[in-house]
């Protein structure tokens, strides 16, 4: 059965990836990605001094705020603030400035499928930019199962609604980590997954996610390295 | 801000230099971006960075005002923008400028109410526009406020028509169905900021946030190319001098002309835009199934962005229509100078389809060609075409055809039809 997908691509195609540093002038760093239509902005702030109350204060602490494009901040942003967090608090180096906060803004441009994959590049990118110390990169992937038992990556929007069930996947990019090798960390940073799938569908998902890191880490890492450093200042 | 830096600003202000290198009454580039969506602008202005988003939807009117729609505005600071702006309830300055943009919009009466109107006292179109602050490199409000009428400009609400017993339903048209209208905008609102600064009272225009910084006063003064002052805001701060107001508000047409031209200039372009990505949809089959009413259909959609464009803010005349007719049936290589421009792009947009047709296209295209017809002026004379076209398309295909008040219309002008042997009446 070969699925038809819109713009010839195939299951395990993923639409244009692009990314850039350094877009906006206030933020101390700053990033947008795009995958395909689906557009995300990023803002970094930090590190400021003090941690917010109940936090601890031997480390770092991260605060997400996520824009929608439309209205107040509902309750699905409101989780995707919560799962940016958590998943940036794994890949910064969070010792390395003690008792600081670190505010990063997401602002959805436009959602055409895949928006959480999105952020989370744009919200790597926005941290390179900032110069926030990382342990690696974070490389997500959005995984769907069809009626039919195919599993397609980087769904569309029109797609997304169509899926029986699916899957966001985060993976701690392979190139250059800062950790040796053969340690935990080459495991799933995140899962979030809505509808019904079993057990073994949930598995090929990770799969064909984790085959699918390799090429998208590459593809992050060349975006970032070719563009130039910025050398402007950012006081006051 | 430091006192040293402060005073460095006033100083070089008083030899009419500002510390970007512009002068007094320089205006920073303004560069306007579309977004993906019809009605999503994104708009630079120096180092400020604003993006607007323009939605509707159907809701009940005010009881004082049943039979106009609604317009409503809202300034969103991103804590992205600036260190110090915060989430959370809008502060002072979010409000201010949120009030700056409304009363230039709605106040002046530049986008029109009324036409948002579907059924009176029960249900109107309500008109949204978020204005998301990304990058606070000085004067928001000039930036927002043209983000606003950028995004107000390239809106298209959904076509909806009454049905359902006794006509009080009403339907709403999905894109696919039918062409989405723009929003009927009368005159654009332009804002225009000046900041007062130092003891002496010097006047800059277009502030940045240093000189914003360190200004004792500010004045925006919201003008449009008629001459019209739709609003000035001067909210406190230093006192200023008649004549300084009088200055202002003369340099401020003379800039609000310029801004308005790009405007224009850029939303045209847009829209020339759309039109051609509208045309690259139509998949080969078409041409094929039946050639001249095909290529005079595209033609017909091509024509018809183009008259959106000149009607948008004028009254729906006869004339228009009869124009619209005119080039339908004449033969594409007619010398008509209209006809001459609809050839390049009917050349363009078969060669564009042709290129197009390999990849995966959706076969339901054919009502929105033929529906683009039905929909832009409700008068009976576009009917005409309607019912011939209806023949030759549907041959062959399954469409969904969408039954209005207009096809039960009976065309009236048979008269005029008969310099037209082309069309196939019956």
């Amino acid at each position: 059965m070969d699925l038809e997908r819109e713009g010839g691509r195939g299951a395990n195609q993923l639409r244009p990836l692009d990314c850039s540093r350094n877009v906006l002038n206030r933020a101390h760093g700053s990033g947008s990605c795009s995958h395909g239509e689906t557009r995300v902005l990023a803002a970094v702030y930090g590190p400021k001094a003090g941690t917010k109350k109940n936090e601890n204060p031997e480390k770092a602490c991260l605060e997400v705020i996520w824009k929608p494009k439309i209205g107040q901040i509902g309750k699905a942003d409101k989780e995707f603030e919560m799962i940016l967090k958590r998943t940036l608090q794994n890949i910064c180096l969070l010792t390395a400035h003690p008792n600081t906060t670190t505010s990063i803004i997401i602002q959805v441009v436009h959602d055409d499928g895949s928006l959480l994959p999105c952020a989370i590049h744009a919200a790597c990118t926005a941290l390179v930019d900032a110069g926030i110390p990382l342990k690696y990169l974070a490389v997500a992937i959005c995984c769907c199962l069809v009626e039919n038992g195919r599993i397609i990556l980087d769904p569309n929007k029109m797609e997304e609604q169509r899926m029986k069930a699916l899957v966001h996947l985060v993976f701690p990019s392979p190139v250059q980590s800062v950790l040796p090798e053969g340690s935990k960390e080459d495991g799933i940073i995140t899962s979030l997954s809505h509808g019904v799938m079993t057990v073994d569908d949930y598995f090929q998902c990770v799969k064909h996610g984790r085959a699918a890191v390799a090429p998208l880490s590459n593809i992050l890492t060349k975006k970032l390295q070719s563009q130039s450093p910025s050398n402007q200042s950012v006081a006051g | 801000m430091a006192l040293n830096e402060k005073k460095f600003i006033e100083t070089a202000l008083l030899s009419d230099l500002r510390i970007d290198g512009r002068g007094p009454f320089d205006y920073r580039n303004v560069a306007i971006k579309f977004g993906r969506e019809d009605g999503s602008s994104e708009v630079q202005l120096g180092q400020t960075h604003v993006m607007g988003f323009v939605t509707s939807q159907l809701v009940q009117p005010y009881r004082d005002r049943p039979n106009e729609g609604t317009l409503s505005i809202y300034t969103e600071f991103s804590p992205m923008a600036d260190h110090s702006f915060e989430i959370g309830r809008p502060g002072v300055f979010a409000v201010e400028l949120g009030r700056i943009v409304d009363r230039g919009l709605k106040a002046s009466r530049a986008v029109d109410t009324e036409s948002l109107c579907v059924v009176a006292g029960k249900w109107v179109w309500s008109i949204r526009i978020d204005l998301h602050i990304l990058d606070n490199g000085g004067n928001l409000v000039d930036a927002a406020n043209i983000a606003a009428l950028v995004a107000l400009l390239t809106f298209r609400r959904p076509d909806c028509t009454l049905g359902g017993d006794n006509d009080q339903e009403v339907i709403i048209h999905s894109p696919e169905v039918r062409e989405p209208l723009p929003l009927i905008v009368h005159h654009l609102p332009v804002a225009i900021t000046f900041a007062f600064i130092g003891s002496e009272g010097t006047v800059v225009i277009d502030p940045s946030n240093f000189e914003e910084a360190v200004m004792g006063g500010k004045l925006t003064a919201t003008l449009n190319t008629n001459g019209d002052v739709c609003a000035i805001q001067k909210a406190g701060g230093d006192g200023v001098i008649q004549s300084v107001i009088m200055q202002c508000l003369r340099i401020a047409s003379v800039k609000a002309a310029d801004i308005t031209n790009k405007i224009k200039k850029a939303v045209e372009s847009y829209n020339t835009e759309r039109a051609l990505r509208k045309i690259k949809r139509h998949p080969d089959p078409v041409v094929d199934v039946s050639k001249g009413a095909g290529m005079r259909v595209r033609s017909l959609s091509i024509e018809m962005e183009k008259t959106r464009l000149k009607i948008e803010d004028r009254k729906v005349n006869r004339s228009d229509d009869m124009e619209i007719e005119t080039h339908s049936s004449k033969k594409t290589g007619s010398r008509d100078p209209y006809s001459k421009g609809i050839n390049g792009d009917e050349l363009k947009a078969s060669l564009a389809s042709r290129a197009a047709a390999t990849s995966v296209e959706k076969m339901d295209v054919l009502p929105s060609v033929k529906t683009q017809f039905t929909m832009i002026d409700k008068t009976p004379t576009e009917m005409d075409s309607t019912p011939s076209l209806q023949q030759t398309i549907e041959a062959g295909e399954q469409t969904i055809k969408v039954k209005t008040l207009m096809d039960a219309v009976k065309p009236k002008h048979r008269r005029k039809k008969k310099t037209y042997p082309n069309h196939d009446l019956s």
